[in-house]
């Protein structure tokens, strides 16, 4: 019989097979069950912390942020913080600005040893190379141990250590300069310094037209910091022109105080709703093909219930689990205003900037660098050129292997168009090394971020130092530890967001 | 297709040209392989040569050490009246009057077909990018792809990438081009496009030096054949003469093997 496979086949078809064997059953079994474990596993482990808290009669609750934490801090922008919570953020911006710093010094020693490990030159090579093993064969630890015990070993600090007295002291406290800040006028001279950034690009788009049409050389970058300037200058002496500024701020401060706060809760609420919609209408429009929707896969649905469960959750957030929430946000948005007109206007003629001359404050019979001057410390001298080599030293292998990566005939293609060498590593080489190396980057820039909490060896207050004490007094390891975890997790999530950013950008286009 | 009787020489012709290439015994070892062995031959300006020569046969490595790519270890070579030394500033002069082709086209895959094109005469040359990139245009029209110039090389294909390199090669405005096996990794359906461009601007009067394995091309346009074998140059002539009575016997069985 000939029809006898195709009978087979249809009744084969017809014949549903018991659900333990169908595919899209098993599927959505396993997915709803590892969610259901997930979420038990979740309230299990709080809700064993919250027993045995209750049975040590330890109190949780983040009120010691309000409180006086009664320490002192010896760096950063406040040495007396009013409440922990500023204690805390003196040491976030500690880490900041310490992880801001080692990535961009990192970077540029990275890359110039990496170029260096890659010379003809025996000498340039061979350095950089003993560089690279120095610094990577040992652990950060003892580097920044190291780097302490040398720089302590400078000058005893005194009045008269040099080698500028008075404006610059290198002891064996750390090095002093003057410091600039920021002074009355100041924000109405930034005024002058926005128009001036908005005319000089102006100017710099003008100038560069007219350089590529006609070939002369109009200096485009001169000429927009030459614009920057004469209205830095100018704004010097003028800058209380723009104190009405402060009542725009002001205006913006008063219409958010009338703002209802339920209106803020549907609006915030509804951008959920609308962001989930739209989500999921881009989401559908890239499954659309010319022939129609294609058959969405189980996991498709899962990604759109789950934007949409989202965007629900969200909502219920809005209006019943913290519906203080968007007071608060009222609250804050309308004193950041007010805190900007206040930075306006009357009283505020001075200079825009000052300058004060290191200082020195006598603590009984020791001499130490005062409040006055900027003091870079001994400690964190040393940890921030540990980090930095050591950071280096990785990074710079990372772009030895980039550089390789390019293949010969790149080289080849540049010698024989003529390019000079420095033009062909500058046009062709780097650029395309950049791309292979930018993800293992990013990933030297998290180990760069997380290992400033080596701080707590040289006692610089970085988050994890002054955490510590703060922890230590008040006792509240549990939210402390949240603190640190959350502040370190949105670090390196912005760092990775940023390298991504890169990383699409920069793709090589194919097809 | 019939060439112009523009680039067909009577050797009286031939002889008061100017020497574009001399290259004098020219030796080049690989460790202690010798890939060349005393390479000598004269190429006159405007005229085509086409080196032949089975796999291994330093055809390649002979080409490549004219524009310094690989550096000769014994004889000489001029380009132009210009000695090629260690002497920088010869070998940059060399570069900029000498364009190459490569069998991996080898274009940058960072930046767009006429990025590509322009970056030489902006960096080398020192023009103005209005001007380059106007030169870069008419390049890429006269190797017949204009509506490709903002595309980046990945999204062309093959045919089209080497008529880039073509078009990134002349925008130095060379004076000789090279190629080498500049149809070898192709599809044989876009051989032709890139052989038609090659045609075209031997018929322009460009001093052409090319490596090959087509036949047909050679035998069309070129002047002169050089046939080399280890290293060696066994054979030359035009190519009526080479194809139809070849002198040596390796050259018979060289033509006996692909023809």
């Amino acid at each position: 019989m000939p029809d006898t496979a195709e009978t087979t086949l249809a009744s084969a078809a017809a014949q549903r097979p018991p659900f333990y064997r169908d595919a899209t059953v098993v599927k959505w079994l396993v997915q709803v069950a590892t969610l259901i474990l997930v979420l038990f596993a979740m309230f299990f482990l709080a809700s064993q912390a919250g027993d045995n808290l209750t049975a040590k009669g330890i109190k949780t609750g983040f009120d010691f942020l309000d409180v006086d934490p009664g320490i002192q801090l010896n760096g950063g922008i406040d040495d007396d913080p009013a409440t922990g919570g500023r204690a805390l953020w003196v040491g976030m911006v500690n880490t900041i600005r310490l992880s801001i710093g080692g990535i961009i010094a990192a970077t540029i020693l990275g890359i110039f040893v990496g170029v260096a490990r890659l010379s003809n030159n025996w000498m340039v090579n061979k350095i950089a190379s003993g560089f690279i093993e120095y610094m990577r064969n040992i652990p950060l630890l003892v580097h920044i141990i190291v780097f302490f015990a040398v720089l302590g070993g400078l000058n005893k600090f005194t009045a008269d250590v040099g080698p500028i007295n008075g404006w610059l002291h290198i002891s064996n406290k750390g090095v002093s300069t003057p410091r600039a800040f920021i002074s009355d006028g100041f924000y109405q001279w930034a005024v002058f310094l926005l128009i001036g950034a908005i005319a000089g690009r102006f100017v710099m788009k003008k100038r560069k037209a007219k350089q590529d049409a006609t070939g002369a050389e109009t200096y485009p970058l001169g000429s927009f910091f030459g614009v920057v300037a004469i209205f830095a200058i100018v704004g010097w002496f003028l800058h209380p022109i723009f104190g009405w500024v402060g009542s725009i701020f002001q205006t913006i401060a008063d219409v958010i105080d009338v703002i209802p706060q339920s209106a803020v809760r549907v609006a915030l609420s509804l951008i959920a709703i609308a962001a989930a919609v739209w989500w999921i209408r881009r989401f559908l429009d890239s499954r659309r093909t010319p022939a129609g929707l294609a058959k969405l896969t189980d996991d498709d649905w899962f990604r759109m219930i789950f934007a949409g469960v989202g965007a629900l959750l969200a909502a219920v957030f809005f209006f019943i689990v913290w519906p203080g929430f968007s007071s608060w946000l009222l609250n804050s948005s309308r004193d950041l205003f007010e805190v900007a007109a206040n930075k306006f206007g009357d009283g505020r003629d001075g200079l825009p900037l000052g300058i004060n001359r290191p200082d020195i404050a006598q603590r009984g019979n020791f001499a130490n660098p005062g409040p006055a001057g900027l003091n870079l410390d001994t400690g964190v001298a040393a940890l921030f050129f540990a980090i930095v080599m050591y950071t280096a030293a990785f990074i710079a292998e990372i772009v030895r292997g980039g550089i390789l990566a390019v293949p010969k005939g790149q080289t080849e293609a540049a010698q024989a168009i003529g390019l000079r060498r420095s033009t062909m590593l500058r046009r062709i080489i780097l650029p395309q090394a950049f791309r292979v190396s930018l993800p293992p980057l990013g990933n030297q820039y998290l180990n760069l971020t997380k290992n400033t909490s080596l701080a707590i060896a040289v006692a610089y207050t970085d988050l994890v130092q002054v955490g510590q004490t703060i922890l230590n007094q008040s006792g509240k390891s549990l939210e402390v530890f949240a603190i640190w975890m959350l502040f370190y997790l949105a670090c390196s999530l912005t760092i990775s967001a940023v390298v991504n950013f890169f990383n699409v950008r920069l793709a090589i286009v194919e097809r | 297709m019939s060439i112009s009787d523009a680039t067909t020489f009577t050797s009286d012709e031939m002889a008061s040209r100017a020497d574009m290439i001399i290259s004098d015994g020219v030796d080049k070892w690989y460790g202690d392989f010798q890939a060349l062995k005393g390479v000598t031959a004269t190429i006159k300006e405007r005229e085509v040569v086409v080196v032949l020569g089975p796999s291994g046969s330093g055809k390649s490595t002979w080409i490549r050490c004219i524009n310094r790519l690989e550096q000769h270890q014994g004889g000489r070579i001029a380009v132009d009246g210009v000695e090629l030394t260690n002497d920088t500033r010869n070998i940059e002069k060399i570069r900029r009057e000498v364009g190459m082709v490569f069998q991996g086209f080898n274009l940058f895959p960072h930046i767009t077909v006429l990025d590509n094109i322009t970056l030489a005469p902006i960096w080398v040359r020192k023009k103005p990018r209005g001007e380059a990139e106007q030169l870069g245009r008419d390049l890429l029209e006269r190797v017949g792809i204009p509506e490709q110039a903002d595309k980046f090389p990945g999204q062309l294909s093959g045919g089209q990438q080497q008529r880039v390199a073509i078009a990134r090669a002349l925008a130095m405005e060379p004076r000789i081009m090279l190629f080498d096996e500049p149809t070898s990794a192709l599809d044989p359906e876009m051989i032709k496009e890139v052989l038609d461009v090659m045609k075209e601007l031997a018929r322009s009067g460009m001093t052409m030096m090319v490596v090959t394995h087509e036949m047909g091309f050679a035998r069309e346009v070129a002047d002169r054949i050089i046939f080399m074998e280890s290293g060696e140059i066994v054979e030359v002539g035009p190519p009526e003469h080479f194809f139809t009575n070849p002198t040596e016997d390796r050259t018979k069985l060289f033509l006996s093997q692909i023809l």
